[in-house]
């Protein structure tokens, strides 16, 4: 019981020093940290290591560095004699498991920076423990509010990232990943701090960005490649597909499909694609124009594998609905292997909408009966016509107006409104939406720019690149590139290429 | 704030509270884990394993919390993590399969037939009514927006009222849709909707607008 009070009074403190300043703070924390390692390494702390009761002396919110360190022992203990990645005691039922949940609830976000590792495979022993009983609900909400009180920012890019997604999709709570999903990601480990290392940043400070202590030696991510990238937006798009953000989605998509790539592409970006075609069809009503980041002999690859895809988006384009059912029919297993026939089927469900936004541009007005003749995938039946009609429009998939006719049901009118008689304040709102999203957008855009140039700035490919312009006479001129502003021009110049 | 304790009472008192749906949404999510864990098995031991009458009761209300708070494709996900044992065996969510089906569909008699029609639990009739209410209105908003001039019966299905009576423009009918802003027109027998437009949550509409401004102006 002398260790356990001595771990207290120790952890107890540190808390004094997270008043003062955050140098004393930093060195006090590696302090403890190092002397933890140490007890675990020389086995002093044995007799922590199979009495979950032992972690009641410890609150996660002011000794989160304590108790990860004495519970990871108790798992590890248990690893061992049991023999199993996932012992029993941590599965949702066992003894441990209230114990990593009412942790991974309530830590101290400063104070894990000094500890990634072991707070990142806790993380990763939760979600694995939920996943291995079926039940990864278990896990999906505990593990976005703790990258959350890690990083309110979320957008350093990390394992857990990728984890926590694959997890709401094993859940099917997709909602659940919208907080992570819509944050702006700005960053990758490995890449971010190769300007940032050199001054080596107090870890337990306040950082502008989250990046200055998420890095690839922090370990609160493991080693990421493009695939792990690639991946976390294909699930990404996936999710916002489920709660039908196509726009959303398609963004993500576009993304997994521009990945640069020098050897043959992955199938990860072929899924991606055939997602893509199927997104633009439902939102659009159209194949979209491809992004223009994609290579010309990747998107020949791209469109030599998604056939049937293309052939598809071909007949709904056309706006033919017998032909896009025997295109439908022609490739039913294609859609099964690919698990895209629930899109396929949601894109034969949105011709009509589309359809009747082709006629829109025609007819300022028209009968429903002669609709069932023009929309092809409309019922014959003129009361059904209508009804289905009258669900476009309430859904807001299209933006006309139903005039019944006095005495014959069939004679009922479809009105499509010209764009200014649109009502002056849903025009202001939509404008209002657009602007603010936008504005959103540009912030975090900025934001990552400006890290982005510090990052460039001290990064060794510029400093050759000075040397050689001081070699050239041009001494003094270097540093003016640096400023924000210049940076924004080189990046619009960039951007200028890509389009 | 401490989540309240996941138990038989507190469910009943959460929904049949009259909290805005946002933050019945909110307290029943936070269920959701205790419900999962519950539902493996690992029940109290006062309530024993499972306690399937008391899960039913929350996966019904979570539900509901979701048709409250317009998350339809959510609905359904929820649907399909309910567990499955659950779902075979009671009435109550199984209803609320066929209700989202009608709802996914705009099948809208038969959403107000599911609503009137079909046993639900005792405890749950006022979070069902006060669903139906919001259906109403929603449906109401809708059909005044893509209507210009509608038969009184159409309009009456839409909103769950008699059709027979409506088309017979039965005063009471008729009235009810007047009371909206509507007009009556006797002579055409068509009703003439005013469109509702629904106010923003910003009081101030352009306030988004001029933050936006003045950021972009910053930079």
């Amino acid at each position: 019981m002398a260790s356990i009070r001595a771990l207290v009074s120790r952890s107890a403190k540190l808390q004094q020093f997270a008043e003062r300043s955050d140098e004393k703070y930093d060195g006090q924390i590696q302090e403890l940290v190092a002397s933890l390692r140490q007890s675990l390494s020389d086995q002093t702390l044995n007799f922590a290591a199979n009495d979950p009761a032992v972690l009641d002396n410890f609150d996660p919110a002011a000794d989160a560095i304590t108790y990860l360190i004495l519970l990871r022992l108790q798992i590890q203990t248990l690893q061992e004699s049991s023999q199993q990645k996932i012992p029993t005691a941590l599965l949702p039922s066992g003894t441990l498991w209230p114990k990593a949940v009412h942790y991974i609830k309530g830590f101290n976000p400063v104070q894990v920076r000094y500890v990634g590792n072991e707070w990142r495979q806790l993380i990763e022993l939760v979600a694995h423990a939920a996943q291995s009983v079926s039940q990864p609900l278990l896990a999906t909400k505990i593990i976005r509010d703790a990258m959350l009180r890690l990083d309110p920012s979320c957008s350093v890019f990390t394992s857990t990232h990728l984890l926590f997604v694959r997890l709401c999709l094993h859940a099917k709570s997709y909602g659940c990943a919208l907080p992570i999903l819509d944050k702006y990601i700005c960053h990758f480990p490995g890449f971010t701090e190769r300007g940032l290392s050199k001054s080596s940043p107090v870890l337990c400070a306040r950082h502008e960005t989250s990046a200055a202590f998420i890095t690839a030696r922090s370990g609160l991510s493991a080693p990421l490649t493009w695939r792990d990238q690639s991946r976390y937006f294909l699930y990404g798009g996936m999710i916002y597909m489920a709660l039908k953000e196509w726009n959303k989605a398609s963004h993500f998509l576009e993304l997994v499909m521009s990945m640069p790539s020098l050897g043959p592409i992955s199938m990860i970006m072929v899924e991606a694609y055939k997602k893509w075609v199927l997104v633009g069809l439902i939102e659009a009503g159209k194949l979209r124009p491809t992004p223009k980041t994609i290579a010309p002999n990747v998107l020949k690859i791209y469109q030599s594998i998604a056939r049937p895809y293309l052939n598809l988006a071909q007949a709904f384009e056309l706006g033919d609905l017998k032909r896009l059912n025997a295109e439908i029919d022609a490739a039913v297993q294609i859609w099964r292997d690919d698990n895209n026939m629930g899109l396929v089927s949601q894109v034969k469900d949105s011709l009509s909408a589309h359809a009747l936004a082709g006629i829109k541009k025609i007819f300022a007005a028209i009968t429903v009966s002669e609709l069932s003749g023009q929309a092809l995938s409309l019922p014959d039946n003129v009361e059904a016509a209508e009804s289905e009609i009258a669900s476009l429009i309430m859904s807001g998939s299209v933006s006309a107006t139903l005039v019944h006719s006095p005495d014959h049901p069939e004679a009922t009118r479809l009105r499509f409104p010209s764009d200014s008689a649109l009502s002056r304040s849903s025009q202001e709102l939509q404008v209002q939406n657009k602007l603010e999203n936008e504005g959103r957008i540009l912030e975090a855009l900025i934001e990552g720019v400006k890290k982005r140039n510090q990052v460039l700035g001290l990064g060794p490919e510029y400093i050759d690149h000075l040397r050689m312009a001081q070699n050239w006479g041009a001494s003094g001129d270097g540093f003016a590139i640096m400023g924000e502003d210049t940076g924004l021009e080189m990046d619009e110049d960039i951007m200028g290429d890509q389009t | 704030m401490e989540p309240l304790p996941f138990d038989k009472e507190n469910i009943i008192k959460v929904v049949a509270s009259n909290a805005p749906p946002s933050q019945l949404f909110e307290i029943l999510s936070q269920w959701e884990s205790d419900a999962c864990l519950r539902s493996a098995g690992s029940g109290s031991p006062e309530t024993g394993a499972g306690d399937p009458e008391m899960l039913c009761l929350y996966y019904t209300g979570f539900f509901f919390a979701h048709l409250l708070t317009k998350q339809i494709p959510e609905a359904r996900a929820l649907t399909q993590r309910m567990p499955e044992t659950l779902k075979n065996q009671d009435s109550s969510l199984q209803n609320c399969l066929t209700l989202l089906r009608a709802i996914w569909q705009n099948e809208h008699t038969q959403v107000y037939q599911i609503l009137r029609d079909l046993p639900w639990p005792e405890t749950l009739q006022s979070l069902v009514k006060r669903y139906e209410s919001f259906f109403q209105d929603q449906t109401l908003i809708a059909v005044s927006n893509s209507y210009e001039a509608i038969r009184p019966a159409v309009a009456a299905k839409y909103l769950g009222l008699d059709p027979q009576a409506a088309d017979k423009a039965d005063p009471s009918i008729i009235q009810k849709f007047t009371n909206c802003g509507w007009t009556w027109n006797s002579e055409t027998r068509l009703l003439h909707p005013s469109p509702i437009t629904v106010p923003p949550t910003d009081p101030q509409p352009t306030s988004g607008i001029r933050e936006t401004m003045s950021m972009l102006g910053n930079r």
